[in-house]
Parts: C-alpha cells; structure tokens; sequence
C-alpha cells in the first residue's frame, strides 16, 4: 500500500483533515497572493471563527442525533441571550454571574422546550426548533424595548476581545471547549450513547439505551451553548441588534458538515468543527478582501454547503449500498450441502 | 414501461395440448457470499400452470422470486422465455412487467393516500388523459377487475386505500395485478394472508378459472392446505435447493410439513437439569393467554420457545417484554432487566459505523451512567470473555461491523447482550440467516446460559430449533393457543398447534376510536375556524373591513404568503422542506423589478433560468439521496446573495403589465379574494390530474412507484419545478403590490409557508395535498399582524403568536394521530 493509497483510507476515518488541508491552502494561497496577511490577522480570523466553533459544537450534537435532527432556533437563541445579557448585566462585572446565569437559564429552557417538542410530542425537529425561534423573536423584540443602554461588563469584554500574548482569548475558550467535547464524544458513555443514536434508533432502544434522555441532552446543549456564544458575542460587539444571530444558522449548520460530522447522524467530529469554522471564517475574509459585494459572499457560502453535501451524499449513498447488499444475504438460509428429508 | 395490450389472454386462451412455456428458469443459483441463497433451481412456469412455490422462511423462495421478477440477478443460471433465452444482464423489473409477470407483495405496494381507482392508474398510466374525468375509465376497471376477482366485495373505488382493510387492500392488489393487459404470469406471495375463508376461496376459484384459460400462477403460501387445494404443481425449497417437486395430487400437507421440515442437524436438547426455581421472572396473563386459560409464570433458567406462523405475536410478545406496559393490569409483568438479541441484523442490530468491538461492547454502556469513562482496555477484556464463548475471533475487533459475514454479525449482538449481562435475554429469532457452524455455537451457548441460571425467551421461526426448549409457546392471531413442554414438543405438535388455529385468526383491522376520530376532524377544520373566528373578531371591531376595499386592503398582501404555501405544500407532500421557498420569491421578486422592468427579455430569461435552477436543485436532492432541509437552507444564501447582488437596496420598479394583472376590480367581489380562490383551484387541479396523482404518490409510498416503474428523479425534478412555479408567481405579486422589490421581503414567508401547510392538514410525511386548507391557515397567518393591531397588542407579538399557533396545532395533531407510524 503505498502512502496515497494509506492517507485516504485515514483520511476516511477522520474525515476533520479535510477542512483542516482547506484552511491550510487557503492560508497559504492568502499569504502568498496579498502581503497583508499576517499572523495577527490569522488571530482576528481565529476571533471570529470562536464565536461560530461555539454555536457550531452544539449543532453538532443535535445533527449527530439523526433522523435529519437540526437545530433551528440557535439563532434566535443567541440574538436573545445577547439582549438578556444586557438587561441582566447592565455594563456591571458585580452582575456577571446573574448574566452568566441567565444565559444558562435561557439555554436551558429553550432546550427543554425543543426536547419536549421533539421527544415528548414526535414533532419533526426542523418544526420545533422552527417555531421556538418565533417565540424567541418576540421575546427578542420586547427586551429590545426594554434595554436602556449598550453598556457591556468590562471582565466580559476582556472575555470576548481581549488577548493574552496575541492570541484572543476567545480562541482559547473556544478550543478548550472543543477538547473537552472531542473527550466527551470519544471517551465518556453518553458520546458513545450519542453515536448509537444517531446510528440506529431501533438498535439503541434494543440495546437498553435511553434514546429520548440522549436525544433531549443534545437540544439541550445545543441551546445552552448558543446562549453562552450570543453573550460573548454581544460583549464583542459592544451591545446587541436584531438579527445578529441569523448568520450562524446556516453557517452552524455548514461548520458541523464541513467538518466532517454526518448529516445522517452517528459520527461526530468537534475538531472538524472547529477547522470548518476557521475555513468558513477565512472563506468570508477571502471574499472581502478579494472585494466581492456582500451578496456573492452569501452566494459562495450557500454552494459551498451544497457541494459538500452533494459529495457526503455519496460516501453515505454506497454506505447504504452495502448495508443493502449485506440485507440480501441475511434473507436467506445459508447453504448446509444437501437436503435431508427425514424419513417418518 | 409499456402497457400493450397486444393479446387478450382470455382470447387466446384455446387450450392446446401441448401448452405454451411461459418463462422457464434454469440452473438458478445466486450467493450473498458465502451463503448460497439459490442453488441450482429449476423452474419451469407454461401457460395454465399453478405452481405452489413452499418453503420454511429463508429456504429460497424471494430470492428466486426476485429474480424471476428482475429484481435481482442470479449468480449462475439462465432464463427464457417461451425458448428465447434472455440475457440476466438486460433483465430488469420494467423488462420482466413488459413481458407480463406481475407480483403481488406481501408487503403490499399499494399507495395508501390514493385511491382505488388512482392505484390502478400507477400501473397503467398510459391510458390517462389530462382533461376532467380521465378517473372514470380506471374507476371502470378497478370495479370489473375486482368484481371478477372478489364478487360482492363491496370496495369503492374512490375510497382512499389508507382507510381500506388490510384484506380490502390486498384484495385491490391482486385484482389490480389480474387485470393488468398482457400480463402471463402472476406471481402471489401470500395472498390470502389476511384474506377470510370467503375471499380466500374466491379468489382460488378466479384463479383456477383464468388458470384454464392460459394465465399462469405461482402461488405462494404457508397455508398448506390452500397449496394443496389451489396448486396443479407443488414445488418445495429448502436450503436454498428445490426438495420436491411433483404433482399437488401426489402429496399431502403432512407430507409437505415434512419436506420443508427443521435442519436435520441435530439440536442440542436442553438438559432440563436446572428447572424453574420457583421464582417468576415473567409473568403472562390477561388477553394473551385468555385461550389457555391459565397464566404462564416463566422462571429462572428456563428456555422458553415461541412459535407460531410468522407475524402471529411472537415479536410483539417479545418487545412487551423488553418494555413491558407500566399499567397494573398489563399482560405481561416482568420483575429483573431484560437484555435483547435482534434477528432482523441491518435495522434492529448492528450500528453500521462502529468496529464489532464497539458494537458489543454498546451493551454494557448503555447500563452505565452517561458521564462514566469509557476505557478500550476494559471494553476489550469484557467483550474478549464474551466472543470467546461464543468462539468469535478477537482479531476481529477492529473491523468494521458489516464486513463481517451475516454469522458472525449475529455473534457480535449476541455478544453485546452477553456484556450487558441481564438475567432475561430475548431473542429474536437469532439465527435466521446464519451458517451452520454459527448455529451449533449459538445453541451449546443457549443451553450454557440456562444453565448457568438465566432465562431465554426465544423466538424462532425454525420449528426444528424448538427441540432445544423447555416449555414452547404455540402463538396464532395474536394470542397464545398452545402450551407445550418437555416431551410433548415436537415439529408435527407446533406445525399443529399453529395451523390448527388458523381458521380463528380472522381478519382483525379496522378498529378506530370514534372519540380520537372527531378530535381529529376538529384539528383539521382549525384553519377554517381559525379564518372566521379573526374575521369575526376584526370586523366587529371595524365594520369597515368587510367593505370590499377593506377586504381588499387586509387580504392583498395575503396572496403572495398563499403562492408561497401553494409552493411549499408541493415539497411538503413529497415529504420533504423548502427552507429557501421565501428567499426565492424575493429573489423573484428583485429579478422582476429589476431586469425585467429595464430589459424584459433578459428579465424573463433570468427568471426562467432561476426557476430551472430551483427545479434542478429538487432533481440534485433526489439523486444524491441528500437532506433537503440543509440542500434548502443553502440555497436560501444562494437566493439572498443573488439578489442583494442585483440590488443592494429596496427599489426598482414593477412593470405595468405585472401591476395591471393583480390591479383590477369586478366592482362586486374584493380582487384579493377572487386571486386567492385561483390559486388555490390551480392547486387543485394540478394535484387532480394524473400528475398530482403520481405526486402524491411518490409522497406516501416511493418503493411502490418504483415497482411500478416511476422514476423518482424525473417527479423530484416535476415537483420542484411545480413548486418552483408557485414561488415565481409569488415574487411576481410581491413586486406587483409592492410596486417595488426588496430581496427580504420574501423571507418571512418561509417559515409561515411551513405553519400554513401544516395548519391546512398536510402531513408532514408527505403525500397529502390540501390547497383549501393551507390556504386558509395561510390567510389566517397573514391576518395575524392585522388582528393584533385590531386588539391594541404590539406586533412584537406576531412572530410569538404565529410560532405558539404551529407549537399548538403539531401537538393537537400529534396527541390525535394514528399512532402506527411510530418507531
């Protein structure tokens, strides 16, 4: 076997390697084409892409789920906990741990409705999470009235902007954060109870797993994470606006593909997540510095999430092929070598 | 897929002496592997035949009706037809219906949200015309054909098949199967399954009747007695090779049982040293031994067996257990944890990601708290103790799960539920599929565990494995009619028990709770309701609303969220989600205020190749099998992007023509009205014709249009083209009420499109069109805004609102639901 061949039966199995070569090209082509790249402006990309890592490790545990489980309110969840952060903090560091508690609050019930939505009530996740995030939007538009300043906490701004010898601290919470998920996922039993979920609904409530605590969690998280990212993000920004949320639905959603996790559940991979983000932040910066309008930026994003799709699509589609093929063969009674007819 | 109807079988029916081949299969053989599924089978059908095709389960009998049906090619072997040899690698189900073999599935393929009469049109499309009235020639034959199959059957053909009996649905199958022109040979797979004695006997007479007149049978049952009463010929598989084969006359069912009869390798029998402790582990009471007449205690070390014709309780008995009913007066009781062995490997076993060593080593997890570590090391030593029992080789720990062989597969599972270490297993029906090796390992470990002092309830579809038990469990219709133990089991007293019962099982569907029925019909009338009663509220707040410039004020603005909804419910009846659908109305919407305002050829040009886009964005979701909710949301940028590209800003103008369409007034009726009552009869007539109809289809049943011979790419690409269609429309009215263009102003409709259509009764599984509805929900969304206004609320609360509106009618529909769908 020689190393190609090697390297792309690896590279099946960690599938993260491929957004991690993306950001590696697209690094390097940057570099090379314009002089203005730089370290520091590789740490400003990192600045950014933590917010997106945030949202997009919670998706991840919804998506890993199965069953096409997405989780659509992140946005609304992140424009509401920034607005909840400012009502609650009030610019103040004595109030961070009420604003931090909120946030977690707000993650929390928002989680527990979607869970009770989609495992209590059997409704599609798309709906469910759908529908909170136009209850959330109202919730939104009230605490916008009701917010008397942009007045951020201080130890919250060092938080989302600050950085330690260079490196945002935000990245370094953000990569924390995905470590301990990639230990979750690879060594506790809820990430194994997790990717037997998403793998097989039947086969894990066969196997006494408790598909409905595991599936409830990963809303569960997934709120949670986003409210804790729409807090930082409000500190980033210095206060919060409608909307502001709305770009890490479906940059969210592309992260967590892009990175290798599956769209039909089962494997996860939260160091895919993180590069994914990188690339998809560097992707963005490309385009403003390239000079593209705004609306190709979007354009480009949208096919890039639909190519990728369309190439996961079959990996998965001769998957499936030889899952069928293996179905055949368990149909039928295996050769003994000849017929034995007992005599009466 | 061809339907013609060259020659009248029953005008060609003379009867020669020597009679006609019809298809004729030769030294069949076809290996998954290293089983053997066929080997060397032949079969010859001539015209006139009735072949009954018997067999235990896995001996043979799909797999070679699949090939003869072109479903599947043989590994070896030939076919012809009437002398003419057929190469296998041009042969397929559409070359296999051209030359007229039909098969009635067990499964049945019939679209349960369409019609009789619809059904029998998937089969023969090529008679259907696009006017008013094209049903009327498939109404006339759904009755004749099932008339000359089922006298006084009573079906109407323009019930929906979904409300039909199971036996009335498989009674349309093979009617529809029967009448099909040109059809020769029929294959049957247990058809009179869920068929009374009535039905069943008649349809044995229509068979020998159109049987004399040339066509030809093969007729697949497990009861035996039908085989040897309809049958001219019996062939008998077993193993995968023919048995028998001979004259009906020549045998008996005794004589059949025998033929198909268990391995002949023996079993080990259970050493019935370690009998029942005395303590009850499962207690069985209540409906399901109501036959018996008394409970059934099963305790600790037994090995209990269940039997029965297959789909007679014996899974659901087994799944009760796993989860037993937490009611006081449930039928069964169980008081330790129950660890559970799947038969079916692909959908109830195996996680297809994971290595062998994952997938055993699952059983313990799942027991252990979610935060606990997992350790390799100690997943490995447990699973490595377990596999050694089983004699599975450790090595294999690393592959993955599928490239093991079906054998070896099964040990894994057993293994994961020897690792979980319960003291009740349940299998079901372990060894279907297995090689015989595995099957002697499988049975020194069943009597080891009992020995070692757990219980075994044991499902298995191979009588001869039902030696190995201590007491057997004799299941028919659902119930448990028989109690064998110790001696008294043997092959003939289980085929006994289960056939014997057989006359008792009658048909049980139908049932439906009145009482969920009307809360549904209340659920479904919720968008009407839900229109009059915020009409009502807003015009007793203001009279002038119900002038018609009033009407027209509050509804205009309502037609393009109706477009929209028309748009989305033709993805959503295909079950599926367009989260890009408002997008590409303001795309639209830019395009048509834009270029077509300055330059309308290029405007319509881009406006056609915008909607070819969309409709190719369907056909790319269909053929790369990818989630259309992501594929959708994607595309939404792509729509976005497009449009803030072609106008950053709101502007534009829209042309006068366009503005003069949505601008006219009949002076009695408020336009908007008149508008709104048109699309949703457009929407209408594209679901009534044949189109809508194969639509539908696709929606409810794709493996049935499949076998049907549809193409599931080419209606993908139709249904987002319709669709596609809509949304223009909708961009278009955006720009004409407008007057202008701003590429949000499509966007909030995405969402209200999804609420309305599910508001309007559309399932969100698909295959259900109901324009009036969804448009009344998407008129009553619409006027939400409005009616908050009308009663001093902020409209901070519309979104709230129409969020809780979609929250509360999901959860009316799921608490009314069938619940059949689940799981």
């Amino acid at each position: 076997m020689n190393g190609a061949a090697a390297f792309s039966l690896w590279a099946q199995k960690n599938r993260w390697v491929w957004s991690a070569i993306g950001v590696l090209v697209l690094w390097l082509v940057l570099s090379v084409v314009t002089n203005r790249f730089s370290l520091s402006s590789l740490s400003g990309i990192m600045l950014s892409a933590s917010f997106l890592t945030v949202v997009g490790i919670g998706q991840m545990f919804v998506v890993t789920t199965g069953r096409g489980n997405i989780d659509l309110s992140v946005a609304s969840v992140i424009t509401l906990s920034a607005f909840v952060a400012l009502l609650t903090i009030k610019g103040q560091d004595a109030n961070l741990a009420i604003g931090v508690g909120a946030a977690i609050l707000l993650g929390l019930a928002v989680g527990a409705l979607n869970s009770l939505l989609v495992v209590g009530l059997n409704i599609p996740a798309i709906i469910a999470t759908l529908a909170t995030g136009y209850v959330l939007a109202t919730a939104t538009l009230l605490s916008n009235r009701a917010i008397s300043g942009f007045a951020v906490s201080p130890l919250l701004k060092t938080l989302a902007t600050g950085r330690v010898s260079g490196v945002p601290i935000m990245a370094v919470i953000a990569i924390a954060g995905v470590a301990v998920t990639a230990f979750v996922l690879r060594y506790t039993v809820f990430g194994q109870l997790l990717s037997a979920v998403g793998q097989n609904r039947t086969a894990a409530r066969l196997a006494a797993i408790r598909n409905n605590r595991v599936i409830a969690s990963a809303f569960i998280i997934s709120s949670v994470l986003a409210s804790l990212n729409g807090l930082l993000l409000g500190a980033y920004i210095g206060g919060a606006f409608l909307e502001m949320g709305q770009p890490y639905l479906l940059q969210s959603i592309a992260a967590v593909v892009l990175g290798g996790t599956l769209i039909f559940g089962g494997s996860a991979s939260a160091v895919g997540t993180l590069f994914a983000s990188i690339l998809l932040i560097l992707i963005v910066t490309t385009m403003q510095i390239v000079g593209l309008p705004p609306g190709a930026q979007d354009i480009v994003q949208g096919i890039v999430v639909i190519f990728v799709l369309a190439l996961a699509g079959r990996q998965v589609l001769s998957r499936r092929a030889a899952v069928n093929g293996a179905g055949d063969a368990d149909a039928v009674k295996p050769e003994t070598g000849g017929i034995a007819i007992r005599p009466e | 897929m061809s339907h013609l109807a060259v020659a009248d079988p029953e005008g060609a029916a003379t009867m020669p002496a020597v009679r006609p081949d019809v298809v004729s299969l030769a030294k069949i053989t076809k290996s998954f592997g290293p089983t053997l599924a066929n080997a060397e089978i032949d079969l010859a059908v001539s015209s006139g035949d009735i072949i009954g095709l018997v067999g235990g389960n896995g001996a043979g009998k799909s797999t070679l009706m699949r090939i003869l049906c072109g479903a599947t090619s043989p590994t070896l072997g030939s076919i012809s037809f009437a002398g003419q040899s057929v190469n296998f690698v041009d042969y397929d189900t559409a070359e296999a219906q051209r030359r007229g073999i039909r098969m009635v599935h067990q499964e049945l393929s019939l679209c349960a949200n369409l019609s009789v009469a619809e059904n029998f049109f998937l089969e023969t499309p090529g008679d259907a015309v696009n006017r008013p009235g094209w049903r009327a020639l498939y109404r006339a034959r759904a009755r004749a054909a099932l008339d000359a199959v089922f006298p006084a059957n009573g079906i109407d053909v323009n019930a929906e098949v979904g409300h039909l009996s199971i036996a009335e649905r498989q009674m349309v199958e093979i009617a529809r199967a029967a009448a099909t022109p040109g059809v020769k040979l029929i294959v049957l797979d247990e058809p009179t399954s869920s068929l009374d004695l009535d039905r069943s006997r008649q349809l044995r007479t229509f068979i020998r009747e159109r049987a004399r007149s040339g066509l030809a049978f093969i007729f697949i049952s497990h009861k035996l007695q039908e085989i040897i009463d309809i049958a001219t010929q019996v062939m008998v598989l077993r193993n995968g090779r023919a048995a028998w084969r001979g004259d009906a006359a020549d045998t008996s069912i005794g004589r059949l049982v025998q033929l198909m009869g268990g391995d002949a390798n023996s079993i080990h029998q259970h050493s019935a040293a370690t009998q029942s402790s005395g303590e009850t582990l499962v207690k069985l009471s209540g409906f399901l031994t109501a036959g018996l007449g008394h409970d059934i205690a099963i305790g600790r070390g037994e090995i209990i067996g269940l039997a029965g014709l297959e789909g007679s309780g014996q899974k659901e008995l087994l799944h009760a257990i796993f989860e037993p009913d937490t009611a006081r007066d449930a039928a069964v009781a169980r008081s330790v944890d129950a660890g559970f062995i799947a038969g079916d490997r692909q959908k109830e076993g195996v996680f297809p990601l994971w290595s062998v060593l994952g997938n055993i080593s699952i059983g313990s997890l799942a027991r252990r708290p979610a935060l606990g570590l997992v350790s390799e090391r100690a997943n490995r030593d447990t699973a490595a103790d377990a596999a050694g029992r089983l004699r599975l080789d450790d090595k294999r720990f690393g592959s993955n799960i599928l490239e093991l062989s079906g054998g070896n597969q099964q040990k894994a599972l057993v293994a994961r539920a020897l690792v979980a270490d319960t003291p009740i297993l349940l299998l079901d029906d372990p060894t279907r599929g297995v090689d015989i090796a595995t099957k002697q390992d499988f049975y020194r470990l069943c009597n080891d565990i009992a020995r070692g002092g757990r219980t075994l309830v044991w499902h298995t579809t191979e009588d001869a494995e039902l030696l190995a038990c201590d007491r057997v469990l004799v299941f028919s219709g659902g119930r448990i009619v028989k109690e064998l133990s110790g001696e008294a089991i043997t092959e003939s007293a289980v085929v006994g028990a289960s056939f014997a019962q057989q006359a008792d099982a009658g048909v049980g569907s139908g049932h439906r709770a009145s009482g969920v029925g009307l809360a549904r019909r209340l659920v479904n009338a919720a968008p009407f309701i839900g229109l009059a009663a915020v009409l009502a509220v807003m015009i007793s707040a203001n009279p002038a609303v119900a002038s018609i410039f009033g009407l027209d004020l509050l509804l205009m603005p309502a037609l393009s969220l109706v477009l929209v909804t028309a748009a989305q419910m033709f993805i959503v009846g295909g079950s599926e989600i367009d989260l890009g659908v408002g997008a590409f109305a303001g795309l639209v919407s830019v395009l048509s205020a834009t270029l077509l305002y300055d330059q309308p050829w290029l405007g319509a040009l881009a406006l056609a190749a915008a909607v070819a886009a969309y409709a190719g964005l369907g056909g790319l979701i269909q053929a790369r099998k990818i989630p259309a909710i992501v594929v959708t949301l994607g595309a939404s940028f792509i729509w976005m992007g497009l449009g803030y590209a072609l106008q950053p800003t709101p502007g534009g103008a829209s042309p006068e023509w366009l503005s003069a369409m949505f601008n006219w007034s009949l002076g009695f009726l408020p336009t908007s009205i008149i508008l709104i009552a048109a699309v949703a009869l457009v929407v209408f007539v594209i679901d009534r014709l044949p189109l809508g109809v194969v639509l539908r289809g696709f929606g409810n049943n794709p493996t049935a249009m499949i076998r049907s011979g549809w193409s599931p790419t080419r209606y993908a690409l139709v249904r987002y083209l319709v669709a596609g269609l809509f949304a223009a429309a909708a961009g278009l009215s955006l720009t004409a009420i407008n007057t202008a263009s701003d590429i949000n102003s499509g966007s909030s409709f995405t969402l209200l499109s999804v609420a309305a259509v599910v508001m309007g009764g559309c399932s969100l599984l698909g295959g259900v069109i109901s324009p009036v509805g969804a448009i009344a929900g998407a008129v009553t969304l619409s006027l939400i805004g409005a009616l908050l206004g009308t009663l001093n609320v902020s409209s901070d609360f519309n979104a709230a609102t129409q969020g809780l509106v979609l929250i509360a009618l999901l959860t009316l529909r799921s608490l009314t639901a069938d619940r059949r769908s689940e799981q």
